[in-house]
């Protein structure tokens, strides 16, 4: 419900249906009938929050609780922000239209470094203190999760209480704590000691870090009621966790607009560059008369002509030939389309494919990572050449046309000779197409090189690894264009600034905090955005803070360093990453999890489980 | 079902109003869609590549305007209570749009001429009261009007006072309240914010803060669309 001051803003603005609220199934409670408002923030536009899985589930999960009610909360464009600013309009839920600073508990989903300085913004909007020792009350409470949260160091200042890992439980935990010490009065210190106790909470405020004079990490101390390391939370069972029967649909085109089943959490893989791949283990799946029954209640509650299945790696579900059939016997005859994304090149079936064709189809997308086998040994992405080709040729004889390839720059070992590798693999992709005598008659190919710039991420055997600086990026990229000899490719790539930003806010530790706080004071925000990105004035901010991004990127960090993360506990043994370091140099690979464990430890957090060998 | 046809041609009269008005014309093509899923409306769907439900919107309206006569045509493949489908739908859609009634077409889309427009200036400055009459009732009312020139949209100077059909003015607690038949359909079709944009051209008043309200469609007799 938007007030009657917003409104007349509204009329100014573009797309203004980012702000209205009101949107099918989105969930209005009156406020006076429960004990906890909570404010689940999403620190980018609507379009990029409302495609968020993980919102949609915990927002599901707090509104089917009587005594809470969660609402959604996004960052507003420049135009909405100015015209809010100017007319001293706070920061707003869309559901009650209440501002940040009238909620118990509020909520942001970290899903990338260079959201940070959105969070700063939406806090100071919503008229909530930005810097934690600034706000004394019991409430609101800032918490955090999500993937970043693993390195929650440099946003510490910031927020209250990170939730590591999957917060289905510990949400619902935290809501309990925080009910009780309201009804009871407390000070915000006697509920911060109480929510330290719970398993995968962690309350910076109780951690004291010590540094050593070269600026490495000397020491961290952990005291009150806290205890050494943060163990992060997982759900056990997939089958049995919360899962939402309807989504809230928007009005306006979001990017992921779509029915989601979720088929299982973790990766198989081990890719050594890929922080998703080892933070989200171990390996749980859910069975596939789940995963059927969930996809259609949300279909018949939304209206969605299309359904997607989201994992890390979704041909690696045991149960997806089951599935897959299961899907498509009622969502054909209803004209839904069924999608089928970060499907990997070495176990493309035919039935899969004979499958896919009775569908809309899209582009083919592979992801080889890197140009030679030699880089691809090294970052452990077990896909061959041959394996492209192969699976190429059958996709061309199955009509398609448009291939994705995405690659990797900057990887650990990388070579110019491996960054040429990348347009010669293209090359013989095209060339493979005009060889096919069974490709679609009349159609040309067009091949479209993707290159993300590598960014080290904690938990993952590259942490210890240097980061390539902008300007080693850049020649790479000139290197790569000077090979595509074909017009049929196309080349796509990163601007290398963002990638060094990226890099430095995951593996930095607290004294970022400083700086994230200064580029906010000089106006940076939508880091993640081209158009709003500006690294003169985060140079500046290094610079005021004495510090520089060339520390924290583009350093060897040594075995035996304390990271600024050590303290979290992801179930990953450090031994493990520090072997898979050394294979990495070695241009030696390790088998995936379903062929052989490799004793990661991360069955330790579900009772010695996984999925992966079941 | 009538005769030897498979299907029936129906036509669905619905409002949009309060904070519908924010949503655009094809996000409203889609929620409407949407809600014929939900609702299990047995609908036509096209038989190509894309299979999609078969819509057909008498006119789009424009984002911020509410209004009381939109329609929608569409094929029911089965028979259906159409008491009972407008209820159906009104459950599948946001509060803001609402279903009035679903009934067999009168008119053709293509026989609309005319549409009414109710607009609110809420804050209207002394000039906009003292010229508002006498611009109205002058022979020329000259906007600048995106036109199509072969393939190019280009803007000229358009004279729209002979779209004007009717117009009355009334002044009420400080707002001023434009009633106005103007030129709408296929062939001429005149968006209130033209008019909103000449009348406050010259004076202090802000053209948005301004709420146009869409009454009524007619066709060339003034008969009410249906």
């Amino acid at each position: 419900m938007v007030k009657k001051e917003v409104e007349k803003l509204l009329r100014k603005v573009q797309k203004p249906a980012r702000y209205t609220g009101g949107e099918l199934n989105s969930v209005v409670k009156d406020k006076n009938s429960v004990k906890l408002r909570y404010a689940f923030c999403f620190p980018d536009s609507y379009e990029i929050g409302m495609s968020h899985l993980g919102l949609k589930i915990l927002y599901s999960l707090v509104n089917a609780r009587d005594d809470a009610w969660c609402e959604r909360v996004f960052a507003p464009w420049e135009d909405m922000e100015t015209l809010m600013r100017e007319n001293g309009v706070k920061l707003y839920a869309l559901e009650s239209g209440d501002s940040l600073c009238d909620f118990d508990l509020i909520g942001f989903t970290m899903q990338y470094e260079l959201s940070y300085t959105n969070v700063l913004n939406m806090l100071d909007l919503g008229g909530v203190p930005v810097l934690k020792k600034d706000r004394s009350a019991l409430a609101p409470i800032v918490i955090a999760g999500g993937p970043c949260v693993c390195n929650p160091e440099p946003i510490t200042d910031f927020i209250d209480i990170f939730l590591p890992g999957e917060g289905e439980e510990v949400t619902n935990e935290l809501i309990d704590l925080l009910i009780k010490h309201k009804e009871k009065g407390s000070t915000r210190l006697e509920f911060l000691r109480d929510a330290a106790k719970i398993e995968g909470v962690y309350v910076p405020e109780f951690y004291d870090v010590d540094y050593n004079e070269d600026g490495t990490v000397k020491s961290v101390k952990s005291r009150e009621t806290a205890p050494e390391k943060v163990k992060k939370r997982i759900i056990s069972d997939l089958n049995t966790t919360h899962y939402p029967k309807d989504f809230v649909v928007p009005f306006i085109d979001v990017v992921q607009d779509r029915t989601v089943g979720e088929v299982f959490r973790g990766c198989i893989r081990g890719c050594r560059f890929c922080q998703a791949g080892f933070i989200y283990r171990p390996i749980r799946e859910k069975s596939p008369e789940t995963i059927n029954n969930q996809c259609r209640a949300i279909s018949n509650a939304t209206g969605y002509d299309e359904i997607s299945l989201c994992s890390l790696s979704t041909s690696d579900y045991t149960g997806i030939d089951k599935l897959i059939p299961m899907l498509f016997d009622w969502a054909l005859k209803e004209n839904i389309n069924v999608s089928l994304p970060s499907l990997r090149v070495d176990n493309f079936s035919d039935e899969l494919m004979e499958e896919l064709k009775k569908v809309r189809r899209s582009g083919l997308t592979f992801a080889p990572e890197a140009g030679t086998q030699r880089l691809r040994d090294a970052i452990n992405k077990n896909v061959t050449e041959e394996e492209v080709m192969r699976t190429a040729s059958k996709a061309f004889e199955g009509g398609w046309t448009a291939v994705k390839l995405y690659f990797m720059m900057g990887l650990p070992t990388e070579t110019m000779e491996d960054i040429a590798g990348i347009a010669d693999l293209a090359q013989k992709v095209v060339d493979l197409y005009y060889r096919n005598p069974d490709r679609p008659k009349g159609k040309g190919v067009t091949v479209s090189v993707s290159c993300a710039s590598f960014v080290p991420k904690p938990f993952t055997p590259f942490q210890w690894e240097p980061q390539d600086t902008g300007e080693m990026l850049i020649e790479k990229q000139k290197h790569l264009l000077s090979g595509v000899k074909s017009r049929k490719i196309s080349v796509s790539y990163h601007q290398s600034d963002t990638s060094v930003l990226e890099g430095v806010l995951a593996r930095g530790d607290r004294r970022l905090g400083e700086v994230i706080y200064k580029a906010w004071q000089k106006g940076c925000k939508f880091d993640s955005w081209d158009e709003y990105f500006d690294f003169s004035k985060w140079s500046e901010a290094f610079a005021e803070c004495n510090l520089t991004p060339e520390f924290y990127a583009n350093r060897r960090r040594e075995y035996d360093e304390i990271l600024p993360w050590d303290h979290m506990d992801y179930g990953i043994r450090k031994e493990f990453l520090i072997e898979e370091n050394k294979k990495a140099h070695n241009s030696e690979t390790t088998p995936h999890c379903r062929i052989k464990c490799s004793a990661c430890g991360a069955n330790k957090l579900n009772g010695g489980k996984c999925d992966a060998r079941k | 079902m009538q005769g030897n046809k498979s299907w029936l041609d129906v036509r669905m009269f619905y409002e949009k109003t309060g904070m519908a008005k924010y949503i655009s014309h094809l996000d409203t093509v889609r929620c409407i869609t949407r809600a014929m899923k939900r609702a299990n409306v047995p609908v036509w769907f096209t038989e190509g590549f894309n299979p999609h439900a078969f819509l057909t919107f008498a006119m789009p309206l424009s984002l911020g305007v509410e209004s009381y006569c939109e329609t929608v045509d569409f094929r029911l493949l089965e028979d259906v209570d159409l008491t009972e489908l407008t209820e159906r739908l009104n459950n599948a859609l946001p509060t803001d749009i609402t279903v009035k009634r679903i009934a067999a077409p009168v008119f053709s889309a293509a026989d609309i001429r005319y549409a009414e427009y109710e607009i609110i200036f809420n804050n209207p400055d002394e000039l906009l009261l003292k010229n508002a009459h006498s611009m109205l009732s002058s022979d020329e009312i000259i906007v600048p009007k995106k036109v199509k020139q072969g393939r190019k949209k280009v803007e000229k100077e358009v004279n729209i006072k002979e779209h004007i059909r009717t117009y009355e003015l009334v002044e009420k607690d400080g707002r001023l309240i434009l009633k106005t038949v103007l030129s709408s359909g296929n062939t001429v079709n005149i968006n209130p914010s033209l008019l909103i944009g000449a009348l406050t051209k010259d004076t202090n008043t802000d053209s948005q803060d301004v709420d146009i309200i869409k009454l009524k469609s007619y066709t060339e007799n003034m008969e009410i669309f249906r």
